[in-house]
């Protein structure tokens, strides 16, 4: 029989080509976060490619300007809103060091609970979103049903299930419910057997591997000199986890292992989150097992907390106090500060300038997405168009962080 | 000059000061509430202690005292330093004073205003003192700690009438007698009095007397806490929504300091309030002049009018354009006391180019005047008007009112609102051709053929010759109300229209212009 491919003569099909420019995004569903990439293709090789971001920039780090300190912690919320905790804490964080105080321990153990747990929602947001893109719809299902419940237990324990705003200066709104510790001892085992089942339907299937192995190598020098941070740098080899080089909170107490990569393509960024998330787990056990059931959740200084409502309708001092905290704002001494948490996709940093009053004078945030994004052009030249999805999604760039 | 060490820092000081006098001419704050730079030492609030070392080779006044020990679970003996008021203590050379650096001052400090919110009620969120209170930044500084006391506090007399302007509220009262002193020692006026003890203390009038005098809201500013409230400020406004701008007042010639503080959300002036200037007016103001600051908003002209028919301010500009284009030999110009001399040495401008010579000068009515601050000329730039009129003479309003009577005014172009005699007032009505440029209602206004609609002092920056000849600038606080103007700006506009040119474009060209005049009168 003939062969139904007809050997041609390669010199006869042989079109005439020019390199074309396609647009992808600022609004498509495969760019999750809105970015614009401009390509010049070759075929179906991306010769060239020019990555816009900005298109979701709302100009917070000004709008924290007009107001109090606190009423920074909802725009925080909505930098990486797949792990708002993370930013209330490394903003909380940044303030406290400023003043010069330390929280509770008891606040510090539930912090890092829910601190892990953020970041175990971001991971499974990511993952799942890219499995999905490449057409494995059921993880995606099973990842968020995961990523649900660490929102239900959010829910109970801050009333919100995305933007909290929970952290304040000083402390957290509230202490932890009475049920936290059994809650999330049932949802970090909950998540562990999720990733099991999501790890066997993913890292045997032959489609699934190979669109992503291979795929989107970037050096380990490329990376570094990028200021790539998170699971995207450990992706290529490096150790750096700001929870290990720079221990706050209590991170210099608990044991985790920080995996890294070897290859440092998508599939590496892929099984890092995977693997970060087993170790956040671990990191909430610990936590919960050594959360103080009592204890104060904020510190004794009147200068930052909130006194209690009945207090405050009832005392003349707790009124004052509330007034000031209120009307004037929390005053932060003058200086500037930089301080750095390891935030859902790598180093989370708030630089404050404060003049004293009881207003920002300048806030600033190191968003580790804004240059993670800026190594896209980097990952993605000379890939196939159709690699674009997984390349971009396991940068996780989010856009309400990386544009702010 | 000899120095003392305060918190290990050398502070000068003059001989006969106090500790606190001198702390706060360098700048720094002693905390307060009694002591005031411009009254007599009372040291009754106790805020003020400092920890004075004794002197070389002899030992330090030490007390009894008894300290709770929580180790025995019981009081201890124990001993401190006798701590001494820094608003009492006259400072000698070499005097070593400890006020944030010791313990025992900031234990004292603390304990001092527990003391003062142990039977204070519950009214921040109704006080309008609150954001400008002592009682909250110090609690916060000094005492930082929860009510300890369990039983009801002691209830007082709350929202007392003192008189037309104040209400007293012995309740948040802390019995500094500040308002006492000011009234006997600055006005002369002993209607204030402190009666009873401790907790039952509290401020009361003279019988049958009323809080009446000339200068009673100053007891309000005196006062540091929210015990006296004016009740034209009473619940209008939270001052952490306000914004200050420095002014000069407008009640009358003396040109006493001011902060003007506003609204800047609805534009809108709220208060009156002195500002330290030791020249002039040292720290106070009288209650003319406080609420002075009523005419920003009462009584306006805000839109152009042409025969009293309302009408937008281009027309308006275009009829007085029209109408100043005849005017002749028979031309006047009316200066005004009440305005800034950017505005008179505008119009000033303005006649010259439009060749009218005869200048005459009118304002508010003479009224009260007193030897603390009020004086009887009640506008503030009369000497800077004639400054503007630049070497010309300026007739005054007996001057003018002959000259309309006798016929000898038919056209006048006018600046201001009030005359100062009613038979001015009546005998503008006279005059056939008047265009007026006006801040409010009043005689000149309703007289104008033309009326424009000028900026009040709020709305721009002026500068204003009180009656010692200092020229003074007083800030712009809030945009200019309806289509009105400065009239140095209706003045340029004027001329545009008349297709003349003034030897001035822009703000800073008129502020350069009355500077030079005003140094030209200063050197003559």
């Amino acid at each position: 029989m003939e062969p139904l491919d007809v050997e041609l003569d390669e010199t006869e099909v042989e079109l005439p080509t020019e390199p074309m420019l396609v647009n992808v995004g600022p609004a498509h569903p495969a760019m999750h976060g809105t970015v614009r990439c401009v390509m010049e293709l070759s075929g179906e090789s991306i010769r060239r490619v020019d990555v816009q971001v900005g298109y979701l920039h709302r100009g917070f780090e000004k709008m924290c300007e007009r107001g109090t300190w606190t009423q920074v912690f909802p725009y925080v919320d909505r930098c990486n809103y797949v792990s708002p905790m993370l930013n209330n804490v490394g903003f909380a964080m940044a303030c406290e060091k400023m003043l010069g105080v330390e929280v509770p321990e008891r606040c510090q153990w539930y912090r890092m609970a829910l601190g892990e747990l953020a970041r175990i929602s971001d991971h499974l947001t990511c993952d799942g979103a890219m499995a999905m893109e490449l057409g494995a719809f059921t993880p995606f299902l099973w990842m968020v049903k995961a990523r649900d419940m660490i929102w239900d237990l959010m829910e109970e324990e801050t009333g919100a299930r995305m933007t909290h705003s929970f952290g304040r200066v000083g402390g957290m709104a509230k202490p932890p419910t009475d049920n936290f510790k059994e809650h999330a001892i049932a949802v970090v085992d909950q998540v562990d057997h999720i990733i099991d089942e999501v790890q066997k339907l993913l890292y045997g299937n032959r489609i699934f591997l190979d669109r992503l192995e291979g795929v989107g190598i970037i050096s380990q020098t490329d990376a570094i000199s990028l200021g790539w941070t998170g699971p995207c740098l450990r992706a290529s080899g490096v150790p750096y986890d700001v929870r290990r080089a720079h221990p706050y909170m209590k991170y210099g107490e608990v044991e985790f292992d920080i995996p890294v990569g070897k290859n440092s393509d998508c599939l590496d960024r892929f099984m890092m989150r995977i693997e970060e998330i087993r170790e956040s787990g671990k990191i909430v056990r610990q936590c919960v097992a050594r959360l103080p059931d009592s204890g104060p959740i904020n510190v004794d200084d009147p200068r930052v907390v909130l006194p209690e409502k009945d207090q405050v309708y009832g005392t003349i001092e707790a009124t004052i106090q509330h007034f000031k905290i209120v009307m004037e704002g929390l005053k932060l001494p003058a200086g500037e500060v930089y301080s750095y948490t390891e935030g859902g996709n790598g180093e989370l940093g708030f630089y404050l300038v404060s003049d004293g009053s009881g207003t920002p004078y300048r806030v600033r945030i190191r968003p580790p997405s804004f240059l993670a994004t800026a190594g896209l052009e980097r990952v993605i030249t000379g890939q196939m168009v159709a690699d674009v999805v997984p390349c971009f999604g396991s940068l996780n760039m989010i856009g309400g962080e990386c544009d702010r | 000059m000899p120095t003392f060490s305060l918190d290990g820092r050398q502070v000068e000081f003059q001989p006969g000061d106090t500790v606190i006098a001198a702390a706060h001419r360098s700048g720094i704050d002693i905390p307060h509430y009694c002591w005031h730079p411009g009254l007599s030492v009372a040291a009754n609030c106790r805020m003020c202690l400092v920890e004075v070392a004794p002197p070389a080779g002899r030992p330090a006044m030490m007390l009894d005292v008894l300290r709770y020990d929580e180790k025995k679970g019981g009081y201890v003996p124990a001993k401190k330093p006798k701590l001494q008021p820094a608003c009492q203590l006259p400072v000698a050379e070499g005097m070593e004073i400890k006020s944030q650096t010791s313990e025992h001052v900031k234990e004292a400090r603390s304990a001092v205003q527990e003391m003062l919110l142990l039977n204070h009620p519950v009214d921040c969120p109704i006080c309008d003192q609150a954001g400008e209170c002592r009682l909250q930044d110090y609690w916060l500084e000094h005492n930082g700690k929860p009510k300890r006391m369990k039983d009801e506090i002691i209830h007082m007399p709350k929202a007392v009438d003192f008189g037309p302007t104040i209400v007293y509220d012995a309740e948040r009262c802390i019995v500094c007698t500040r308002c006492v002193r000011f009234c006997e020692e600055v006005v002369g006026d002993p209607v204030l009095d402190k009666r009873e003890r401790g907790n039952l203390g509290e401020i009361v009038l003279a019988p049958g007397r009323q809080l009446d005098h000339a200068y009673t809201l100053m007891t309000e500013h005196v006062c540091p806490v929210g015990a006296l409230t004016a009740k034209d400020f009473r619940f209008k406004a939270r001052v952490w929504f306000l914004r200050t701008v420095p002014s000069v007042c407008q009640g009358c010639a003396t040109g006493c300091n001011s902060y003007t503080d506003f609204d800047p959300r609805n534009q809108t002036v709220f208060r009156h309030r002195p500002r330290e200037n030791q020249a002039i007016n040292k720290y106070w103001m009288c209650d003319a002049g406080m609420l002075d600051y009523q005419r920003v908003h009462k009584h306006r002209v805000l839109e152009g009018a042409v025969r009293g028919q309302s009408v937008t301010l281009n027309m308006a500009l275009s009829s007085a354009a029209h109408e100043l284009q005849k005017f002749g030999t028979d031309a006047a110009l009316l200066l005004s006391a009440q305005h800034s001399t950017e505005d008179n040495l505008a119009v000033v401008e303005l006649a010259k180019v439009l060749g009218i010579s005869k200048f005459y000068l009118t304002g508010r009515p003479y009224g009260e005047g007193d030897h603390i601050l009020r004086d009887a000329d009640k506008n503030p730039n009369r000497a800077g008007a004639i400054l503007a009129a630049s070497g010309v003479r300026v007739g005054n309003s007996d001057a003018l009112l002959a000259d309309i009577r006798a016929g000898a005014v038919q056209q006048l172009l006018a600046l201001g609102s009030q005359t100062e005699t009613d038979d001015l007032a009546q005998a503008l009505a006279r005059v056939p051709q008047l265009v007026a440029l006006s801040t409010h209602e009043g005689p000149i206004a309703k007289a104008a053929l033309v009326l424009l609609p000028a900026s009040s002092w709020a709305e721009a920056s002026g500068t204003f010759v009180n009656r010692n000849g200092v020229a003074q600038v007083s800030d712009k606080a809030i945009t200019p109300r309806g289509s009105s103007q400065p009239a140095w700006k209706l003045a340029i506009l004027l001329a545009e229209q008349l297709g003349k040119a003034l030897p001035f474009k822009k703000a800073n060209d008129v502020k350069a212009a009355v500077n030079s005049s005003v140094n030209a009168g200063a050197q003559a």
